[in-house]
């Protein structure tokens, strides 16, 4: 190689070698010749004779090296510029082509590659794994301390385990009083994910020691907003409620926790505060969400079998929660982050690479037709002593050439789409930043391009190897070869059946959405407004609930803990029935929710049997709950639950100071879907607000659109304590909207991508019908001469059109029916073999191909019979 | 056929050439009259095909070009055999006389 480049760039010597080692031979035997006496003119007359044409010598002798390889490349690349340049039609078009199928992957890949294949920005992160606790009906729960404390004690896999749990408080500073994310983590929870703090220090054992001062950490966003960046704030002390606690360290500015959704860790927590693991009590609550780091040389497998050990051996403990099912899954960390968004993206990309496909089989029919119309120029170029390979080459390099255009324009809409994709992405998308075109894409893109081209290209190449030449300059003129039109079958039938997959993947997906539009969950979501406060004190509450029920065009206002679908840390615990055996008495959770009374009435919830909460449902009565309907079903099938006892988890001693509780059911409710639109993730129990005081969401029901409500109700707020900070002020409709995020992505890209691959198959086939109708206008003017009506022309180009759409539509349903499985868990109301689905396809197929035939074929039966056979 | 004949006949000049070289270092000019007297016009080499053959050779490494002084005192480009053109030269003479064994005893048959 080097050495050809070295010829390469001496190429000027060694033209002029060639030139004096042929003079030398001319000049030698001229002078032989003259030696034997003949005249000087007629001895170089018959040397020169002799050689034949001295430039032909050279041409062959610098086509016997193999260095030519590059100079014929830039030649080839020349050439190709030069015939594109030619037809600018065909560019553009074949172009535009390959610029939506490259670019439609481009897009899905950078996702795919921000998301799926670029680690996450934690030190370490491929040894960064999540512990998961299974109880019963949970498989995904978080720890508790005692748990936590257990798995430090024995581990000797992980490094490090440590465990965050997230709330909402309020921030001290300057100015209105605001209420941020809380994070109550272990003392060596930050530094797992956190090579160093912006400024002071993380916790450290230290922070753990019973009478160490209480040391907060705050995040960047905090330090800027309410500290003004202040440089000396380490340190300082800050009131938080009732005690004051010193500032020990900033979060660096792009630190954001990238959790699984079902965690409740959202993105941005601004406080944190020390917890310390605490081994002593065996039946605490679980909150603790759980990441830890494996050893160098560890891996998940060797720390789940593990894990199973210490599980058994938790289990077998003396007093621990009773649970004889209790558990331990461990998952790396990046897998189960996007354990939700793996599949959607996956199919995406694959339905990406279909349409790539369908670009592909569109210009290599383009390319096919031209190759046809370029039989001549072929055919020149063979007689004038071209080789095959080196046609063959010259095409290849003619279309890297328009891949490689493609590929530029592709980046153009890539870019455009990814910004499409991006403003709808989900919840479950939006903490990964640094979705974008980087050099990993670019490459990407770039391998995408030559790898279509050659893909491409191979159709028109195949099918030019068939041509003999003197057929070829026969037909010329003519009609399509036979195996050019054998291939444009072949392509036609491979887009239809591509089509016809996507068609129906996207129905199945459509059909999900509007399911899940349709769903019910169990509340009413219109004209209800909603805004959170940290804990307030129950008379005040009260109180804000009368004085917002009175506001004009404001029906009911109520108040929850949690509200339905919203990502709040999630508050659920044990529960049993009177009577259950200890090992039973851990073993299920239930979702805990605190409410005041008027909260079913305000969210539209049906109370089903008994009565809603009063006021005097307090700790000072008999104490209560209402279940829901999934509970009721499950404890006393067949039974009325009404006033049946059942131990429940609440904290009538201040907010958090959790405790068993008897209760007394005093009413059933219909499960409301609290996690998600589509699945029953857990059953729910409502406790009074006197026995669970905590941050809550107030809701108030209107009678319609109230103008400046969000202003009159911060109003009230101040009116009652002016030291509350109202946040998350908005409709209940975006936090369902939210929820429907995933299936409204993964709808429109699919809907998005087969209109495109639609749109693509249509031009593909009309492409195809008009060219063979344009090659048998001579054929189709003899028919018409000799008595062929109009309808018999339309039937034969229908005819033609439809022979590879019916194997194309077969072949396609084979394919769905093998891959449309693998949608099977994005779906929700609607099985993948759904046979009106199928039905309706089948149609939509039908239709665009009747459109993309419907053109060539009038145009076919306007052929004027004369015109056609002159120039036939 | 017409293209089998002309592979054939390439294969032979390349062997005449290889075998003319392994003599010692020669130039182009003196290849082609070494090629005349020794075929003694039995085939003629068009004196055209000789220079692309040579190129052809040394572009495979059989032959390796040296630009040095010539009898008549002018710079020329001597082509020397190299270790690979040796062993092609060897292998080429040895298919050549196999050959030619078989026709000579397909023709003793045949008499």
């Amino acid at each position: 190689m080097m050495r050809r480049l070295r010829r390469l760039f001496h190429k000027q010597t060694a033209e002029k070698q060639l030139d004096a080692e042929l003079r030398y031979h001319v000049e030698g035997q001229t002078a032989d010749y003259v030696a034997r006496g003949m005249s000087a003119e007629e001895a170089r007359r018959r040397a020169r004779m002799e050689i034949g044409e001295i430039e032909d010598v050279k041409q062959e002798c610098r086509e016997a090296r193999s260095m030519h390889f590059l100079e014929d490349l830039m030649q080839d690349v020349r050439y190709g510029a030069r015939m594109l340049r030619r037809s600018p039609g065909f560019l553009a078009v074949a172009v535009l082509t390959l610029a939506v199928g490259i670019g439609a992957n481009t897009a899905i890949f950078s996702v795919v590659n921000a998301v799926l294949l670029r680690p996450l920005p934690y030190p370490d992160a491929d040894r960064l794994a999540i512990v998961l606790v299974g109880v019963g009906n949970a498989t995904r729960a978080p720890a508790s301390q005692f748990q936590l404390f257990q798995i430090r004690q024995r581990t000797k896999e992980f490094e490090q385990v440590g465990g965050i749990w997230v709330t909402n408080g309020v921030i001290p500073g300057d100015g209105e009083p605001e209420q941020v994310k809380v994070g109550f983590v272990t003392t060596n929870f930050l530094p797992l994910l956190c090579a160093r703090p912006e400024l002071g220090r993380f916790f450290g054992a230290e922070d753990e020691a019973p009478n160490a001062p209480w040391g907060v950490v705050i995040s960047h966003g905090v330090w800027a907003r309410r500290f003004g960046s202040d440089p000396s704030i380490i340190g300082k002390s800050i009131r938080i409620g009732a005690n004051s606690a010193v500032i020990l360290g900033v979060t660096p500015k792009d630190f954001k926790f990238i959790f699984p959704s079902d965690a409740s860790v959202p993105a941005n927590v601004d406080l944190f505060y020390p917890v310390s693991v605490d081994g002593s009590d065996p039946n605490g609550p679980g909150y603790l969400h759980l990441i830890g780091r494996l050893r160098p040389g560890s891996n998940t497998a060797r720390a789940q079998a593990e894990a199973d050990s210490i599980s058994e051996q938790i289990r077998s403990l003396r007093g621990s929660s009773g649970a004889s099912n209790f558990r331990l899954y461990i998952f790396p960390f990046q897998n189960d982050v996007v354990r939700e968004v793996r599949r959607t993206l996956l199919l995406l990309f694959g339905g990406v690479g279909f349409v790539l496909l369908i670009s592909c089989a569109n210009v290599a029919n383009l390319l096919l037709a031209r190759a046809t119309g370029r039989l001549r120029e072929t055919t020149v170029r063979t007689a004038l002593g071209a080789s095959r390979g080196r046609l063959v080459r010259q095409l290849l390099t003619e279309n890297a050439l328009l891949g490689c255009i493609g590929g530029v324009a592709a980046l153009g809409i890539g870019w455009a789409a990814l910004r499409a994709i991006l403003a709808a992405r989900p919840a479950s998308l939006a903490n990964f930043s640094g979705v974008n075109l980087d050099f990993k894409v670019l490459a990407f893109t770039f391998a995408v391009a030559i790898l279509t081209s050659a893909l491409f290209g191979i159709a028109p190449i195949v099918a030019s190897s068939r041509l003999d030449l003197t057929q070829s300059l026969k037909e010329a003129g003519s009609t399509a070869g036979r195996t050019g039109r054998a291939w444009n079958k072949l392509l036609v039938a491979a887009e239809v059946a591509l089509g016809f997959v996507l068609l129906v993947g996207t129905g199945l997906l459509m059909r999900t959405f509007v399911n899940v539009l349709r769903v019910d969950p169990g509340f009413r979501a219109e004209n209800v407004f909603s805004f959170q406060i940290p804990s307030p004190k129950y008379e005040m509450l009260h109180q804000l609930l009368e004085n917002l029920a009175a506001l004009p065009g404001v029906r009911s206002a109520a108040a929850v803990s949690h509200l339905p679908l919203d990502s709040t840390a999630n508050w659920y615990d044990h529960y049993w029935k009177e009577g259950a055996k200890p090992e039973e008495q851990n073993s299920v959770m239930a979702d805990h929710r605190s409410i005041l009374p008027g909260y079913f009435r305000t969210i539209g919830a049906t109370l089903l049997e008994g009565r809603d909460f009063t006021e005097s449902d307090d700790a000072a009565h008999q104490h209560v709950i209402i279940i829901d309907d999934v509970l009721a079903q499950e404890l006393w099938p067949g039974e009325d639950s009404i006033g049946k006892k059942l131990n429940v988890s609440d904290s009538p001693s201040g907010p958090y100071q959790f405790q068993r509780d008897w209760a007394v059911v005093v009413g059933v409710v219909k499960h409301i879907q609290c996690h998600s639109l589509t699945l029953m993730v857990r059953p729910q129990i409502y406790v009074p607000f006197q026995l669970a005081p905590r941050p809550m969401s107030v809701l108030i029901h209107t009678t319609g659109i109230v103008p400046n409500l969000a202003t009159s109700v911060r109003a009230q707020v101040v009116l009652l304590d002016k030291t509350i900070p109202v946040s998350n002020v908005g409709p209940l409709s975006d936090t369902v909207a939210r929820a429907r995020s995933q299936s409204r992505f993964a709808s429109l890209l699919a809907a998005s991508l087969t209109a495109i691959a639609l749109l693509l198959a249509c031009v593909g086939i009309y492409g195809v019908l008009s060219y063979s109708v344009a090659q048998r206008t001579g054929e189709i003017g003899i028919r018409m001469a000799i008595g062929a009506r109009g309808a018999d022309i339309m039937k034969m180009v229908f005819g033609s059109s439809f022979r590879p759409i019916l194997p194309g539509l077969i072949s396609g349903f084979l394919l769905s029916v093998a891959l449309t499985p693998l949608l099977s868990d994005m779906l929700f109301g609607i099985k993948p073999n759904d046979f009106t689905n199928y039905a309706e396809n089948v149609v939509a197929i039908l239709i665009v191909s009747a459109i993309a035939s419907y053109l060539p074929a009038r145009r076919a039966t306007r052929v004027d019979p004369l015109v056609a056979l002159r120039h036939w | 056929m017409d293209k089998d004949k002309k592979e054939f006949l390439k294969g032979t000049l390349d062997m005449l050439i290889l075998k003319i070289v392994a003599f010692g270092p020669i130039h182009g000019y003196a290849i082609s009259q070494r090629m005349k007297e020794i075929s003694k016009d039995f085939f003629q080499v068009h004196q055209g095909s000789l220079y692309p053959a040579l190129h052809r050779l040394e572009d495979r490494g059989w032959l390796e070009p040296e630009w040095k002084e010539s009898e008549t005192g002018r710079e020329a480009k001597f082509y020397k055999l190299t270790r690979k053109g040796r062993k092609q030269l060897g292998n080429e003479m040895e298919s050549w006389a196999r050959m030619s064994d078989a026709v000579k005893t397909i023709l003793g048959a045949v008499e």
